[in-house]
């Protein structure tokens, strides 16, 4: 009897269908109004208003004074690295990649203070990894690593912010001892409170002789053949500051950050978006492996990564308009759990025959004070290795563009956004 | 006999004809439960953050800005040309290759089907990740592909596939076949062949008998295939990543390189709801131009 026309009332009506759509929708609607309190993280560091000439360094936000480390080894030590940047033997060698117990120096470390070391070759560009890192360090969470290497405006920039744990320099009297002159006293550290040098290095081209020359074209010598050859088979750096730096450089302007202006940087922008239309792309350390299949054959490189990971074929030289010099850094993140170890960690690496040890692998310039006597003991030729040990003229025409004021960096990653097309 | 008493009312529906016509809402209440905590919750959230403000170090402020919209659509246009065309292409390849062995295989199968469906599915069993990495290799200027055939100088030694436009689609093509030739299985697999018998009784060519009766009822699975297939596609950015250069980025790169590169959260949201829209658009098109009765079977 109350059939009604002999329709199922078991079938959903349409009626039925909205009203519950409706309703589902507003509750929805309503839990995540409410849900959503947008964000109120951690109050923003006061960073101070850089006038546009002339940047001034972030002023250092230290952490509460904290009780010095307890002088216990915990472990393991979880050290986030670049590739190709340790001495390995074996098959890593020859893969250039490391797996765990190809490092002498770590399997000495691993032996000396009885603690495992979790090495991993996460980082690839400082921006990449730092996007991996930085939701915990506004959360004021650990980020999982005890110890991270870093490039010099990245290591600023984090210690500006709080974000790094102090260094107990009792634990690292090498270091106080050994580190160069001429990495002392950054504007960002002076006191090497929380950072210390693992490794200096240049930007400048890195090319595959064979591969342009049965292609018949020149060997590189200076930026403006690097921009000559056919785009799609160079590759820049998508390290922003190298990339820009070297542009600026090409143009003949000043790769000062002091005095580098907007227009400067919109002019590299322009100059390299012709070759950018043809096939230019922008890597990080992955120029590597586009080395080793051929893909690429010049592009613009670190010092030391193809002399130690790459073939005999392939050569870093630095351009006649100059190179741009920076430092990796050891610095230990907010949340590290085994400070001290790291601490031992950094004493360790700036005894001067370990250093030699690593800086005779990996071809970067080492931090520390005598290491190029061991080197000449170690391996001869390493020592006048110009990789190694740069020549006057090299290092006349050196820069150092890493540390820029807010509105130029701005401008800079937009610029660069514009460029990757991302 | 009986005296015309009150009208007797009629009895209301009993506890099992309720619980019969709520077994519809019951069976659909965990889907439901799960499309609207998993999807629509997380997509309001996400319109919220589209039209706010902020970074990731200073927090974001909701302030109904609509600059995070205007940024999206005045900056990727190209970026949104690339994943259209390249899902487009891909997804029509994907049905120019998949329709032919989804016939063969219903059709021509016989003792073989299984083993043939397993076939295509077979490449799932490895990761999505490894197989686009695997074919950086195999298109490689040096690599088993073009390398021989520059050695027998067939092709000029400069030329490149890696990094072009070719080499996305190839990669999104390869990676979502399987999504294609599936469901034109099923479909076929339905057609009844006396179908076709009759067809081929009433003077039909082989052919004719192919596009008026075989190609309509196959329709559903047509449609069911080249949504798996487009839908994600245009979305990808694995393909792209790996395979693919700076001027061949997609939308889903741009809103990766947004959320965690930049922590550009406003905009990254923004790509997105401009993304749903879009294929939401497209897909009602589609269905459309095909003619939804015959979808539904």
């Amino acid at each position: 009897m109350f059939e009604e026309n002999g329709t199922d009332r078991r079938i959903i009506s349409r009626r039925r269908f909205l009203q519950g759509g409706a309703v589902a929708g507003f509750g929805a609607f309503l839990a995540a109004c409410s849900g959503s309190s947008t964000a109120t993280s951690a109050a923003p560091a006061a960073s101070t208003a850089a006038s546009i000439a002339i940047p001034t360094p972030p002023p250092i936000t230290p952490g509460p004074t904290v009780a010095a480390t307890p002088k216990v080894v915990t472990g393991p030590l979880h050290w986030a690295q670049w590739p190709a940047y340790i001495d390995l033997v074996g098959k890593a060698a020859t893969a250039g990649a490391y797996s765990p117990g190809s490092s002498p120096t770590l399997e000495e470390f691993k032996k000396k203070y009885n603690v495992d070391v979790n090495y991993e070759e996460k980082i690839e560009s400082n921006d990449g990894f730092f996007a991996t890192i930085e939701p915990q360090l506004v959360a004021g969470a650990p980020t999982g690593w005890d110890m991270i290497t870093v490039t010099d405006w990245l290591a600023a920039k984090i210690i500006s912010k709080g974000w790094a744990e102090k260094i107990d320099q009792s634990n690292v009297p090498n270091c106080v001892a050994n580190l160069r002159d001429p990495l002392r006293n950054q504007v960002w550290d002076p006191g090497n409170d929380y950072h210390y040098p693992w490794q200096s290095g240049m930007t400048g081209i890195g090319y595959d002789k064979t591969s342009l020359t049965k292609n018949k074209k020149p060997l590189p010598k200076s930026l403006a053949d690097l921009w000559a050859l056919p785009a799609n088979k160079v590759t820049f750096l998508n390290e922003k500051r190298d990339t820009f730096g070297l542009g600026l450089l090409k143009l003949g302007k000043s790769a000062d950050p002091a005095t580098t202006t907007d227009a400067d940087l919109q002019a590299v922008h322009d100059d390299i978006k012709p070759l950018v239309a043809k096939g230019l792309r922008f890597t990080g350390n992955e120029y590597l492996q586009d080395f080793a299949a051929k893909t690429t054959w010049a592009a613009m490189t670190w010092s030391g990564d193809l002399a130690s990971s790459g073939s005999a074929d392939q050569v870093w030289v630095a351009p006649t308009e100059g190179s741009m010099v920076w430092s990796d850094n050891m610095v230990m993140p907010k949340g590290a759990t085994n400070i001290y170890t790291a601490e031992l960690m950094m004493n360790f690496v700036y005894d001067p025959v370990i250093a030699a040890q690593i800086a005779d692998y990996v071809y970067y310039v080492s931090p520390v004070n005598g290491a190029a006597a061991e080197i000449a003991k170690l391996d001869p030729p390493a020592a006048t290795n110009p990789l190694l040990f740069p020549t006057a003229a090299v290092v006349a025409g050196q820069h150092n563009w890493q540390f820029l004021s807010d509105e130029l960096e701005t401008l800079l990653n937009q610029l660069y956004s514009d460029l990757s097309g991302t | 006999m009986t005296t015309a008493a009150a009208p007797r009312k009629a009895p209301g529906p009993g506890l099992r004809q309720r619980l019969g016509r709520a077994t519809p809402y019951i069976l659909l209440a965990p889907g439901i439960l799960w499309l609207v905590f998993f999807f629509i919750v997380p997509s309001f959230q996400m319109f919220l953050t589209s039209v706010s403000t902020g970074s990731l170090m200073d927090g974001y402020k909701l302030t109904f800005s609509a600059h995070a919209y205007d940024t999206a659509f005045s900056q990727f246009g190209r970026q949104f040309a690339n994943s259209i065309i390249f899902g487009g292409t891909a997804t029509i390849l994907t049905f120019l290759i998949g329709f032919p062995m989804a016939y063969t295989i219903a059709f021509r199968g016989g003792r073989y089907k299984n083993l043939l469906l397993f076939l295509v599915i077979a490449p799932f069993f490895t990761s999505f990740l490894i197989r686009t990495i695997s074919w950086k290799i195999l298109l490689g200027d040096a690599g088993p592909v073009l390398g021989p055939l520059k050695d027998l100088h067939l092709i000029p030694e400069s030329l490149s596939i890696l990094y072009t436009p070719i080499a996305v689609v190839a990669g999104i093509t390869y990676n979502f076949l399987p999504f294609m030739v599936l469901p034109l299985y099923v479909a076929l697999e339905k057609i009844d062949p006396k179908l076709i018998e009759a067809a081929n009784d009433l003077y039909a060519s082989g052919w004719g008998a192919f596009r008026k009766v075989t190609l309509p009822l196959a329709l559903p699975g047509v449609f069911a295939g080249s949504m798996l297939t487009f839908i994600p596609a245009i979305g990808d950015w694995v393909n792209a990543e790996l395979l693919g250069g700076t001027n061949t980025k997609m939308i889903g790169n741009v809103i990766q390189d947004r959320f965690v590169g930049q922590g550009d959260y406003p905009t990254a949201a923004a790509l997105s709801f401009i993304l749903m829209a879009a294929i939401l658009v497209s897909v009602a098109v589609y269905a459309r131009f095909l003619g939804t009765e015959q979808l539904t079977g």
